[in-house]
């Protein structure tokens, strides 16, 4: 196993991925899975030096230097509320109906202090990269208005926020979700993170028509791609490299926009063909994923089908010449009664004849 | 599009802020609201899922025609409940516990309204409890199901076997990103719907079969 602290500064760790990528190397997005064989869970999460250490077993557990968090894409929302005083309880269900006030800065305390806690511990293992992870600022914002998809939509017609309260309210989020990113993003690189998984799902056409983006990109500019790239001018000012997540379903130019974001990695969803994907996507950057372990449970789904996709999708993208590291689409989810039944499937995968 | 009445143009396309005037011209025609639901309205909506099925058209563009149906029933739902009308089926739909997704949700009972359904939206993370007492009040004949994360297809499984043990002649319709027909066989679900256009065709055809 290569050691990342041999690999202290981001062209190194961008170096990392790519010897992995190079190796062969597999990983599946897995701490949910392993952090659910503990019985006590629940305590696990409150406590940043057993999260660390239940995200350094999950490396071990899959034989990769790659620590990555838990894929919680609440953190975020329920710190932004909790500044305001919304009780955690009420986060998830919580909407802004009118544009938010200036608020107090973003103060990293509560879940996110626990989450740099745990990089913290696995950074001081020394032979893991730690990694960061956080939710893009357009998916920040979807979670903060009840109803995002018609104003953003309105918006993309022209509509302006003084002319529509609605747009109003998703403008002002986006502007407050991405000032408590970067704080997160900062405290995470400060705990050692290397490398950070930034997470923008809802940036699909669910929430983005395809017809009217074919009019034109402006507000996919400016309500995505502008936040991700000011995330990355933070990260790249912080030493730490970009890692891009998107299982949402894409169109080749949402595809092409996000290889523009000079990112260590990228990892899409199974709705994309990852091997027609490369050709977007700059050599630089390597590619992850995406066998559709959303599908896992399905007793449809057999072992022996997930050994032969992972078969077909490592030897197509090893015809393409792209670096590219076989995992899953999303963050593999442990699910109460069908742990062994996703697990074989997830060892599977791993396991799958080059 | 061009053989449609101005007001079913309208919701098709989104166009919100006409709405009132055109409903306002249907009711100064001598249209009564019924007859605006019915002949304006579902053939509108059903045209919208018939899109969105064909991939013609996509989430966005539904909701805003939605929006648009909306600020029409708003005007007319007062009419309605004045003159004594009623939907002929009553549904009762929610997110499964655990699970606070609501896009697919929203979509399904804007579309399920659209076809002139009564829908009782329960919102999100709803117990199966909750939806076995909510087909009571409410006197559902159809329930629908969403849930988006694997992690809570359990809750859908739970859901159903409350639901059937009120022993209520309902028909459940469940959707959802990890869900598949199989899903829905195994669980006892009647029908399964792969996305909000199709989920107007599957109510009506498990409503059918059981009528």
């Amino acid at each position: 196993m290569m050691s990342p602290a041999a690999l202290p500064t981001t062209r190194s760790t961008r170096d990392l991925l790519h010897q992995l990528a190079a190796q062969g190397h597999r990983a599946p997005i897995g701490t949910h899975l392993i952090l659910h064989r503990h019985p006590d869970s629940g305590a696990i999460v409150c406590e940043g030096e057993r999260l660390g250490g239940v995200i350094a077993e999950t490396a071990d557990y899959f034989h990769t230097p790659l620590a990555v968090p838990l894929m919680d894409l609440t953190i975020e929302k329920e710190a932004l509320l909790g500044a305001r005083g919304v009780a955690p309880a009420e986060s998830p269900t919580y909407h802004f109906d009118e544009p938010p006030g200036p608020g107090t800065a973003p103060e990293v305390q509560g879940r996110m202090r626990i989450a740099c806690d745990a990089i913290r511990a696995v950074a001081a293992r020394g032979d893991l990269l730690p990694m960061g992870m956080g939710i893009g600022p357009f998916s920040l914002m979807t979670k903060l208005v009840a109803d995002p998809i018609s104003p953003v939509f309105l918006a993309g017609q022209g509509t302006t926020a003084a002319e529509e309260p609605e747009v109003a309210v998703v403008e002002r989020c986006l502007e407050l979700g991405l000032e408590w990113v970067l704080a997160y993003a900062s405290a995470q690189a400060g705990a050692g993170a290397k490398a950070l998984i930034l997470c923008e799902p809802a940036a699909n056409l669910v929430y983005f028509s395809p017809h009217q983006l074919a009019e034109g990109w402006e507000i996919f500019d400016r309500y995505v791609m502008d936040p991700l790239r000011a995330i990355k001018a933070r990260l790249d000012a912080l030493g730490v490299e970009l890692v891009f997540h998107d299982c949402g379903e894409l169109t080749q130019g949402m595809v092409e926009r996000f290889a523009t974001l000079d990112a260590a990695m990228i990892s899409f969803g199974s709705s994309r063909l990852l091997w027609e994907d490369a050709r977007l996507v700059p050599a630089h950057t390597v590619l992850y994923g995406n066998l559709p372990t959303k599908r896992f449970i399905s007793e449809q789904l057999s072992v022996g089908e997930v050994s032969r996709m992972a078969s077909d999708l490592d030897a197509r993208m090893r015809a393409t010449g792209h670096p590219f590291i076989l995992g899953s689409e999303c963050d593999v989810l442990s699910v109460a009664g069908s742990e062994r039944v996703i697990l074989d499937k997830v060892e599977a995968f791993l396991q799958a004849t080059a | 599009m061009s053989e449609l009445h101005p007001l079913s143009q309208a919701v098709m396309a989104g166009r919100r802020k006409e709405v009132p005037d055109l409903v306002q011209q249907c009711l100064d025609a001598g249209e009564d609201a019924k007859t605006i639901v019915e002949t304006r309205l579902v053939p509108s909506m059903m045209a919208v899922g018939e899109r969105f099925k064909r991939n013609e058209i996509f989430v966005p563009e539904m909701l805003i025609a939605a929006r648009a149906m909306k600020e029409a029933l708003r005007i007319l739902e007062p009419l309605l409940v004045a003159a004594g009308v009623r939907p002929e089926h009553t549904a009762v739909i929610g997110t499964v516990e655990g699970d606070l997704h609501d896009i697919g949700k929203n979509l399904v009972a804007m579309m399920w309204k659209g076809a002139n359904i009564a829908v009782v939206d329960l919102g999100v993370n709803v117990t199966a409890a909750k939806f076995a007492e909510a087909v009571g009040q409410h006197g559902a004949q159809l329930v629908g199901l969403s849930a988006l994360l694997t992690t809570t297809m359990p809750a859908m499984r739970s859901t159903v076997q409350a639901i059937r043990a009120t022993g209520r002649p309902v028909k459940i319709v469940i959707g959802g990103a990890p869900i598949t027909r199989e899903f829905a066989e195994e669980i006892g679900a009647d029908g399964f719907a792969p996305d909000a256009g199709s989920a107007v065709d599957e109510a009506m055809a498990v409503l059918k079969a059981g009528s």
